[in-house]
């Protein structure tokens, strides 16, 4: 099996694995809540992920000039796609997402709930108060499972998700080397690492790379940078590709960037504070300074000719930060490309506006 | 400004008003020529009252969106960030900021004389995302001292201890930079007076809020601009003064008997941020006999300070302010306005759907839905934009709320 066909499963992998361990699966949005605390209690974390059947259901409760993947996560929770979960979790980043789980909370009504603030700042304070933070949560999910928390469960845990990420950084490694693997096989690869148990995952991708290891790296076409925020348009990755170029670096919310560092080594939770704080951060991080170096230093590390920035209407921290993140790019004469995506995915428009680019490249 | 924008205010409050604000941009001018530091800083923090502690002038570019939008430079500070490559779909506060800081302040004729620019930056990770990203831009622009710090986003009712130590610890940092800055030491009771003056500022506005659930109301929605010394002037005798003779002047209306207008048949309630560039929106339901007494966006205020905690104070301050009017503390909005339907005796609600405050106006059809199940108050809601005339249409607000006015009077 490969990821795509893993992802197809996902409902009843997640259904056999609940069976099985009986233990909660909590649905989560966005990547910085800390799935590894989760999984110390045999919690099964999920990503809320996906494509509604008619993003409109949401119409009811959001607004239209609320992001896109917003309003598709909320449609797909009314459709009843998340009914399985048992509870939903989230760290504050964007506003709309925010908003998203306090609606989401009100109208689909789980039976568990809970949001966490993360600091924007990397000092002893701030990392003290991340603790104090994750400690109220491990009380919440004692309360949940009925189980003490226990720091060699969690340094376990750590381990397991410390294996796998390094695995999938040995895949973008592998691409970035020249090896002919397909960029709409990363992203399926990002997608199950967030929706499915973690074993599960890190056993496929030692299949995968047994088998791509063994690949003969080729002279691959212009590198390409993507940065975006949630970029779920598999056929528009796969459009990319098409035209000979390759996405060898990614600056997303389901990419490189959360595998960027491992979480250290030393008492667990101090650890997995430490992770979440020193990433790199997200459009929504408060730390624009940090965000415009990795941009810069992953030009030169990968050598990158252009970067395609998929974008989302009414998308506040990426919009926000695209002209200093563009100029910065001018200032180094790397080409780039934004595309702005309404909900529709990869429509004829952008399409056209790809290929234009690709285009005005060869000039 | 044409004369038809032109809210009809009946304050008297709003002449002493007049002359706050102009003073209040006045002094930051004053403060650059003789060389005391002005700092700009995001808006509704409890780090005012450090600020006139240590006689450093604050600025808030929020503050001063407003201002542009009344006078009518926030189209030429949207153009600006237009061309600089900044969306239109961004919140407007953002789009006047930056467009103002990158290019508009280099020309002529801004409201006021314009802003004294900035000797140092707070730049806070907290509060909304158009926030953090307004000062992002600012530090990139000028090259001043900057302090990175944050705060925890966190829902009202969510606060803990650790939340506020976390509070206090961003503001000794703040104060230590203050500090180095200014080469003085802040003085903890100056400190302590300041929030003793921000404490009974807060009390005294609830106490003009409350005036209003007398029928007729002494005051509607019109006079809102009241608000500018709890932005702006927190942690000072002005904004005591101020309020306490806007106190005397509604309660002696309220004595009288004397309301908004001769006939109130109707109250309102109004959610999210007034459309600054036309507060006469606030007029217009006065045609139905129809006052807007109550409003979400004005109960960011309804806390106390504890000038004996001076640090814990204004930390729990900075925490509360973006919650309790966002949808971080969705329940406490809607437990905020169940009870405004019943402490103002609240007819109807008019929601406005910002597309320039995404916190604010998400969890909006679920408040109406309280209105509607829980409640039995109609509402409408309309789309608008705080700051940008641009995405508001005067003649869509008419023909919804001609409808919604009329349903109303009919079913009173």
């Amino acid at each position: 099996m490969d990821f795509r066909g893993l992802l197809d499963e996902q409902t009843d992998i997640i259904d056999a694995e609940k069976r099985r361990t009986g233990a909660p699966v909590l649905g989560t949005l966005c990547s910085y809540v800390p799935v590894e605390l989760l999984h110390s209690f045999g919690i099964v974390p999920v990503r809320i992920w996906g494509q509604a059947d008619d993003m409109h259901h949401a119409d009811g409760l959001l607004q239209s000039y609320i992001c896109p993947p917003v309003r598709n996560l909320l449609a797909m929770g009314l459709e009843g796609r998340y009914d399985f979960l048992d509870g939903i979790l989230h760290c504050y980043t964007c506003d709309a997402t925010c908003g998203l789980y306090n609606v989401w909370v009100r109208n689909i009504e789980p039976r568990f709930s809970h949001m966490i603030s993360l600091p924007y700042v990397d000092t002893d304070e701030s990392r003290r108060y991340a603790t104090a933070e994750f400690e109220v949560l491990i009380g919440k999910l004692e309360s949940l499972t009925g189980d003490a928390f226990s720091t060699d469960s969690l340094a376990e845990s750590i381990s397991l998700y410390n294996a796998q990420r390094e695995l999938m950084r040995e895949v973008y490694e592998l691409k970035a080397a020249g090896c002919p693997i397909e960029y709409a096989d990363i992203y399926s690869m990002n997608v199950c690492s967030q929706v499915l148990p973690v074993g599960l995952v890190a056993a496929e991708l030692r299949e995968y790379l047994e088998r791509t290891r063994k690949m003969t790296p080729g002279p691959d076409g212009r590198r390409i940078l993507l940065s975006g925020s949630v970029v779920t348009d598999l056929p528009l990755l796969e459009f990319i590709e098409s035209t000979g170029a390759a996405i060898v670096a990614d600056d997303t919310c389901l990419g490189h960037r959360l595998l960027e560092s491992r979480i250290p080594d030393g008492p667990p939770l101090e650890s997995l504070v430490e992770y979440y704080l020193s990433r790199p951060p997200c459009a929504s991080r408060a730390d624009f300074p940090s965000r415009r170096r990795i941009l810069e230093e992953t030009l030169e590390s990968h050598g990158i000719d252009a970067v395609i920035f998929v974008h989302q209407k009414f998308c506040d921290p990426h919009l926000s930060d695209h002209p200093f993140l563009k100029e910065a790019l001018e200032a180094r004469g790397v080409p780039s490309l934004q595309v702005e995506l309404e909900g529709e995915g990869f429509t004829g428009q952008v399409r056209t506006r790809i290929e234009g680019f690709f285009e005005m490249l060869e000039t | 400004m044409t004369e038809e924008k032109k809210t009809r205010k009946r304050l008297q409050a709003n002449t002493a008003l007049r002359e706050i604000i102009a003073e209040f941009y006045a002094d930051g001018h004053r403060a650059k020529a003789e060389g005391r530091p002005v700092g700009w800083i995001p808006p509704m923090n409890g780090l005012i009252e450090l600020f006139y502690a240590m006689d450093v002038h604050p600025i808030f570019p929020e503050n001063w969106a407003p201002l542009c939008a009344a006078m009518g430079t926030n189209a030429a500070n949207f153009s600006f960030a237009e061309r600089r490559g900044y969306s239109p779909d961004l919140c407007g506060y953002f789009r006047n900021n930056i467009g103002y800081a990158l290019d508009g302040i280099s020309e002529e004729n801004q409201p006021l004389g314009g802003l004294p620019e900035p000797d140092f930056l707070i730049s806070f990770g907290a509060g909304c995302v158009p926030t953090m990203k307004t000062f992002q831009v600012l530090c990139d622009r000028f090259d001043v001292p900057v302090l990175r710090a944050d705060l925890p986003q966190v829902a009202m009712e969510d606060i803990r201890e650790h939340h506020i130590e976390y509070g206090v610890t961003q503001m000794k940092r703040l104060i230590a930079f203050l500090e180095g800055l200014t080469g003085k030491k802040l003085d903890m009771d100056r400190l302590s007076q300041a929030v003793a003056y921000t404490d009974e500022a807060c009390r005294i506005w609830d106490e003009i809020m409350e005036t209003r659930r007398n029928v007729p109301a002494p005051f509607s929605a019109a006079e809102i601009g009241i608000m500018f010394v709890m932005v702006t002037r927190h942690g000072t005798r002005v904004a005591v003064d101020f309020l306490n003779d806007v106190l005397s002047e509604v309660r002696g209306k309220v004595e009288r008997g004397e309301g908004v207008i001769p006939n109130e048949r109707i109250r309102l309630f109004w959610d999210n941020i007034p459309l600054w560039y036309n507060m006469k929106l606030f007029n217009y339901f006065e045609k139905w006999d129809a006052v807007v007494v109550a409003e979400t966006y004005t109960s960011a205020w309804t806390m106390r300070m504890d000038p004996e905690k001076p640090l814990e104070s204004i930390a729990y301050k900075t925490l509360v302010s973006y919650p309790l009017v966002s949808c971080v503390s969705l329940n406490k909005r809607i437990e905020l306005i169940r009870n405004a339907v019943r402490d103002y005796r609240i007819d109807g609600a008019v929601l406005h759907s910002n597309m320039s405050c995404k916190p604010i106006s998400m969890g909006q059809m679920d408040i109406q839905r309280v209105l509607r199940d829980e409640l039995d108050v109609p509402s409408v809601m309309f789309d608008g934009d705080h700051m940008d005339g641009g995405k508001f249409s005067m003649a869509q607000f008419q023909t919804r709320i001609d409808a919604f006015m009329e349903m109303l009077l009919a079913r009173s």
